[in-house]
Formats: C-alpha cells, sequence, structure tokens
C-alpha cells in the first residue's frame, strides 16, 4: 500500500485563527523584531530631514521599543526567572512610555 | 453553545463542523466533544483517557490556544461559540487526534535518553536538599502531552529544532550527575538548530498544564554551553 504523505496543520497567519491567543512573549519577540526593521527606514529618513519633529518622535519610540525589549530578552537570559517574562514586557513598555513622555516633556512641548 | 470541531480524514478535505450542544454547569471541553460524538456525530474522532488532568491525551487548541480538554471548563472561556482544533506541528491521524511519535522521535535525536556510566554505584543517591536536585525538579513532571511542540514557533520555522519537550529533558539529564552522556550531547546543543533557535517567546512555558518552564531549561543550558565555550 502507497505510504500517504504526511499531513501536519500550522498556525496560518494571514487567518484571524492563527492569531488567536497569541501571548505576550510572542508579541514582544514580534515588536522587538519590527521595530529593527523600522529603525532602518527611520534612520534615513531622519539623517535626510534631522529637524522633522514627527521623524524624531517615530525615531525615540522605536529606539525605546526595540532597546528596552532587547533589555527583557537579555535579562530572562541571564537567569531571570522566565514566569516573569509577562511582567518585564509591562515594565519594558511603562519605561518607554515613561522616558518618551519625559523627553516630550523637555524637547517637544 | 457552538462547537467548531476540526475535521480531516485522509483523503478527505478538511472542514469546520459545527455542533450545538446544550452547555451545563461545570462542563468541560471534553464533555462537550463527548456530548456531540454520542448524540450527534459518531465518526468524530479525538482522544482521551483519564479525564482528569493526569494523562495530557486530550491535549488540542481550544479558541486559539492549546489546553487539555478535560481540565477547561466551557465557562472559563467566556464565549457560546468554542472552536477546537488538533494540535499544531504533529502529523495528523484524522479529526482531532495527531500522532505524538515526533516527541520521541526529537528526543532520540538529540540525544534525550538516560546514558548510564560504566560502573554506576549500586544505588546512585541524590538528596532532596541538593542543588542538582532542586534545579531538576520543576522540570521532571512532563506527561508528553504535546502542547509546547504545539505553540511553538520555532517549530514552525525549523523542522531541525528538537523543541521544548525533548529540550526539557535535555536539561534534566544535563543537569543530572548520574548520567554519562553530557560530552557526547555538548556538540548537538551547540549547534545552529537547537539552543540557538529558541527566541525565548515562552509560548511553550505558558502552555504547559504541568507548569514546566522548557524556556527556562533551555535558556539554562545555553548559559551553560557559553560558559562551557568560555573555558
Amino acid at each position: 500500500m502507497p505510504k500517504r504523505p504526511r499531513r501536519i496543520l500550522r498556525r496560518r497567519w494571514a487567518t484571524t485563527e492563527g492569531w488567536r491567543g497569541t501571548r505576550a512573549g510572542m508579541w514582544a519577540w514580534l515588536v522587538q523584531r519590527a521595530a529593527a526593521i523600522a529603525l532602518l527606514a527611520v534612520i534615513v529618513l531622519h539623517v535626510r530631514t534631522p529637524y522633522w519633529r514627527g521623524v524624531q518622535m517615530t525615531l525615540l519610540a522605536l529606539v525605546l521599543a526595540h532597546g528596552l525589549l532587547g533589555a527583557r530578552a537579555i535579562v530572562l537570559d541571564f537567569g531571570l526567572p522566565v514566569r516573569w517574562h509577562r511582567l518585564l514586557l509591562v515594565i519594558a513598555v511603562a519605561l518607554a512610555a515613561v522616558i518618551f513622555a519625559a523627553v516630550w516633556g523637555w524637547r517637544w512641548s | 453553545m457552538v462547537l467548531k470541531v476540526f475535521r480531516w480524514s485522509p483523503g478527505f478535505r478538511e472542514r469546520i463542523q459545527r455542533f450545538w450542544v446544550p452547555a451545563k454547569e461545570g462542563m468541560t471541553v471534553l464533555d462537550a466533544l463527548v456530548d456531540a460524538q454520542r448524540r450527534l456525530d459518531s465518526t468524530l474522532a479525538f482522544r482521551y483517557a483519564c479525564r482528569v488532568g493526569m494523562c495530557g491525551s486530550c491535549g488540542m487548541v481550544i479558541n486559539g490556544r492549546e489546553r487539555w480538554a478535560c481540565r477547561t471548563l466551557l465557562k472559563s472561556l467566556k464565549t457560546r461559540i468554542v472552536t477546537v482544533r488538533p494540535l499544531y506541528h504533529f502529523p495528523l491521524i484524522r479529526d482531532l487526534v495527531v500522532d505524538l511519535a515526533p516527541l520521541a522521535e526529537q528526543a532520540a535525536r538529540v540525544g534525550a535518553a538516560f546514558v548510564p556510566k560504566e560502573e554506576p554505584a549500586a544505588f546512585a543517591q541524590v538528596g532532596a536538599d541538593a542543588l542538582e536536585r532542586q534545579r531538576i525538579d520543576p522540570a521532571i513532571e512532563c506527561i508528553g502531552c504535546g502542547m509546547c511542540v504545539s505553540a511553538c514557533t520555532m517549530v514552525a520555522n525549523d523542522e531541525r529544532f528538537p523543541g521544548p519537550a525533548a529540550l526539557n529533558r535535555l536539561f534534566t539529564l544535563d543537569t543530572d550527575r548520574r548520567d554519562a552522556g553530557h560530552a557526547d550531547r555538548a556538540a548537538v546543543l551547540l549547534s545552529e538548530d537547537t539552543l540557538m533557535r529558541c527566541h525565548t517567546q515562552a509560548n511553550c512555558t505558558d502552555v504547559c498544564p504541568m507548569e514546566i518552564s522548557p524556556t527556562a531549561s533551555i535558556l539554562a543550558l545555553r548559559r551553560r554551553a557559553v560558559r562551557g565555550l568560555l573555558g
């Protein structure tokens, strides 16, 4: 009897079902990677138009997202309990918001 | 309530079948599936055994997340529509039943099996208060349900990545001084598709019904491997 090919299901990311149940750690990873790619474009834009406030703000937001989520990954690498990973995400986002607001108040308000 | 169940069998196209099941107080997803099978469609295939959250046979993807059907109360899902799919990343057998053989195959491939020393002690004791024991203990309760492998996005993208279950088992062995296979596994652990492939998304940790953290085991192995490289 001929052997049938194996059928293995994978999440289909183009469907809502594929994203359903996506968890905090996945979002943290995804946002950090997306911020890295976006940074490449925004840095080029920033070099061309250094005084355009919209680009400055976007650049700061991306740097904070990428850097603080990277710091979250590093502290987990160094042995902080993995059970804290959601708390670390909340801390990273809160810290990013505070720094962004502080820079906004200092430079842009 | 409406149960939307993934249906597939060899030679037929996949589809989602809807079952209307009367939800009762204390009813679990497994109860609803059994009810649908007995009253509405006896060809519906799913796996279960203990029904009390011990064996892990009923692991499936319920409303997008890996859970065991016998311990998931319908009430806890907070919706009248429940979607049930088989675990991802395992060969489908039929409907909600998958072949869990890859769990053992991946473990064997990375050498996640105990290697006895040539002259083992008659009875090698590791005390309950030993640091080694305390490190291993949180990682030994794996029941082989496969939910961590289903939740792992890296397994989906790299077939050579052994997955959280195999690496968690490997961690317990690599921490055990009675095991003689540490040196042989070093090359496997440092290969491109093993420890370094984990992206610390902790999906496996989030879904493990035994509250094991394979992510923590992988990170511990990674730290150990890096220390080994640095001397």
